[in-house]
């Protein structure tokens, strides 16, 4: 299966490029409210946020279901505002909730979905067997799809979003409803897609585990803005790096570790916490910092830094900073408590 | 915009309603039983009691194309629900998020439309000849009442498709088709003559575009003149112009 990867002359363009977009709803909601930022060609973007947070929206002007209120997008160097059938043409879309015909079998679906993006005849039928072959439908190509279970009907849908061969795919919380086994493999598709045939992907989610495995970068979005944007790594050193919780057999009175080691955030005598950049690379000097001061180590846990905390710590901003610090702290009392 | 590609999308869309037909066509078989009984119990008894002044026509042959329009217009009035219902299971979104214009989907929505109206008319024929309704069963007479069929159909759901963006639910549209329904029916010439309504209905009936529809079909079944096809099949042409041009500016809204 072969995708094309778009014009090459046109491989410096951003695949998105928004700038202060903004959508107001009739009833003066900003549902997305003067948000830039930019996605490169090949990327796998995510966009993060709670319920509301306007995801959902942003990709609905992407793909032109909505008018945007004000700013500008461009996909591939094309306005959507000005151009939106052509801006359709390049995209491929997988909405929130389930949206194949279940009325119809999926070999039907995927050919009035290639009919309606004009996909050449004499291509239609191997493009249509070809996503089905991918996205490991084939054998039940001739069912109605009210028969498939949750997951086959998702596969299916970004089947249904790869016959036009996209050069951008935009996904709408793709794994919600799924369950663990789907979900993978639904992951393992969106990563072959991007890796093999260098599509780029925007997919928006509310699970931080999803945007871990799968993005470069990812954009927070809270109440219509972007709180933050980078590398799920950067975000995550944002939030201060891991914990690291050391048991100790005999009561210890250490102040403090080089700072080269990391900070003691909490320390009852025998248990001792240390928030550090990296865990793994602190490890090895805590043990030997307690071992040159004859203190007996019982155990080391590390409690990595994920990006549930970036999440809290950004989209919930504005409930106020002692949410996140709760929860954080749960996080230490949950650790401490597990042993 | 591209013709070629418009008309194809049409198609398109049309053919993914009658690709749902072959797999059940449960409820083209139950859509069929309204005008039937229609026929049977309305019809033979008015037609028993002689009390309605149809000329030179038994009343059966005067109603059967009143009743084929009646039911190709409940169809069509109701189409809007079936395309909330394909919204709220997102297949509008899935199909209004494809290159292809959006005046192609509301156009291929309402062919889709019509095609279920031929079902009816044949359903019809079928019956009228059961129960021995004597109708002119020339070709040209039944390609004619399914041309004006197929353009009827495709009047009424675009503009059912353009109500269906305002009023965005299935509850509001079965009150809106219901409160339609009702007074194109019974103030149109579809089951008595407009000449035995009082004075101020028969001005009504006038304006009824059903009044159209059933005088065009009944020429054809009945009488076999044609003077007032034209005036009824342009009339028809211009407002599925108007109404689905309309449509396609506003089914967007549905999706908001």
């Amino acid at each position: 299966m072969s995708f094309d990867l778009g014009n090459s002359k046109m491989s410096d363009t951003a695949a998105i490029e928004a700038e202060n977009l903004t959508k107001i709803y009739r009833d003066s909601i900003r549902a997305v409210d003067g948000i830039s930022f930019s996605v490169k060609q090949g990327e796998i973007f995510g966009l993060l946020g709670p319920n509301g947070a306007g995801k959902t929206t942003t990709i609905k002007m992407m793909i032109t279901l909505t008018r945007l209120t004000s700013g500008k997008l461009h996909i591939l160097g094309v306005d959507v505002s000005e151009h939106p059938q052509e801006v359709r043409e390049m995209l491929g879309y997988v909405p929130q909730s389930i949206s194949v015909d279940v009325d119809l079998t999926a070999y039907e679906n995927l050919l009035i979905f290639a009919k309606l993006s004009y996909v050449n005849k004499k291509e239609r039928n191997e493009r249509i067997r070809n996503a089905l072959e991918y996205m490991d439908l084939s054998e039940r190509a001739n069912d109605l799809v009210k028969r498939y279970s949750g997951g086959m009907m998702r596969r299916l849908e970004i089947a249904q979003a790869l016959v036009n061969r996209p050069k951008i795919l935009l996904l709408d919380e793709p794994s919600i409803g799924l369950d663990p086994s789907s979900r993978k493999q639904v992951w393992k598709s969106i990563k072959q897609l991007n890796q093999e045939f260098g599509t780029t992907i925007l997919i928006t989610t509310h699970d931080m585990s999803e945007a871990d495995e799968l993005c470069d970068r990812i954009a927070i979005m809270s109440e219509g803005k972007i709180a933050i944007l980078g590398t799920p790594m950067d975000l995550k050193r944002d939030v201060g790096g891991d914990i690291i919780t050391a048991n100790l057999g005999s009561p210890c009175s250490v102040v403090s570790f080089p700072k080269e080691v990391g900070q003691i955030i909490n320390n009852n005598e025998k248990s001792i916490q240390i928030l550090t950049t990296n865990g793994e690379e602190a490890i090895p000097l805590i043990a030997d910092f307690f071992r040159s001061h004859g203190i007996k180590v019982e155990s080391i846990s590390i409690n990595k830094a994920n990006l549930d905390d970036v999440f809290m710590k950004y989209a919930k901003r504005r409930l106020g900073n002692n949410v996140y610090k709760n929860i954080r702290s749960t996080r230490r009392d949950f650790t401490r408590h597990s042993r | 915009m591209n013709v070629t590609r418009f008309i194809k999308s049409s198609i398109t869309v049309a053919e993914m309603e009658a690709r749902k037909i072959r797999h059940d066509s449960a409820e083209l078989w139950t859509r069929a039983i309204q005008p039937a009984l229609w026929l049977l119990i309305f019809g033979e008894t008015f037609n028993a009691i002689r009390a309605m002044p149809t000329g030179n026509f038994s009343y059966m042959q005067f109603i059967t194309p009143g009743i084929l329009a009646q039911s190709v217009l409940f169809i069509s009035i109701f189409y809007g629900i079936t395309v909330v219902w394909e919204r709220d299971v997102g297949i509008i979104t899935k199909l209004l998020s494809t290159p292809s214009p959006r005046s192609s989907i509301v156009l291929g929505k309402s062919l889709a439309a019509s095609l279920r109206g031929v079902f009816q008319a044949l359903m019809i024929f079928a019956l009228a000849l059961l129960l021995g309704v004597k109708i002119r069963f020339d070709l040209p007479d039944i390609l004619g009442v399914f041309a004006v069929v197929v353009l009827f159909a495709m009047c009424f759901s675009s503009l059912s498709m353009l109500l269906a963006s305002y009023m965005k639910t299935r509850d509001r549209m079965m009150g809106i088709g219901q409160a339609l329904t009702m007074p194109l029916f019974f103030a149109s010439n579809a089951i008595y003559p407009i000449s035995i309504m009082p004075i101020w209905l028969q001005y009504v009936s006038i304006a009824n575009p059903l009044s159209y529809v059933v005088d065009a079909i009944r020429s054809m079944l009945l009488e076999g003149t044609y003077q007032n096809l034209p005036v009824d099949i342009l009339a028809l042409l211009v407002f599925t112009t108007i109404f689905v041009t309309l449509a396609s500016r506003t089914i967007k809204k549905l999706l908001e």
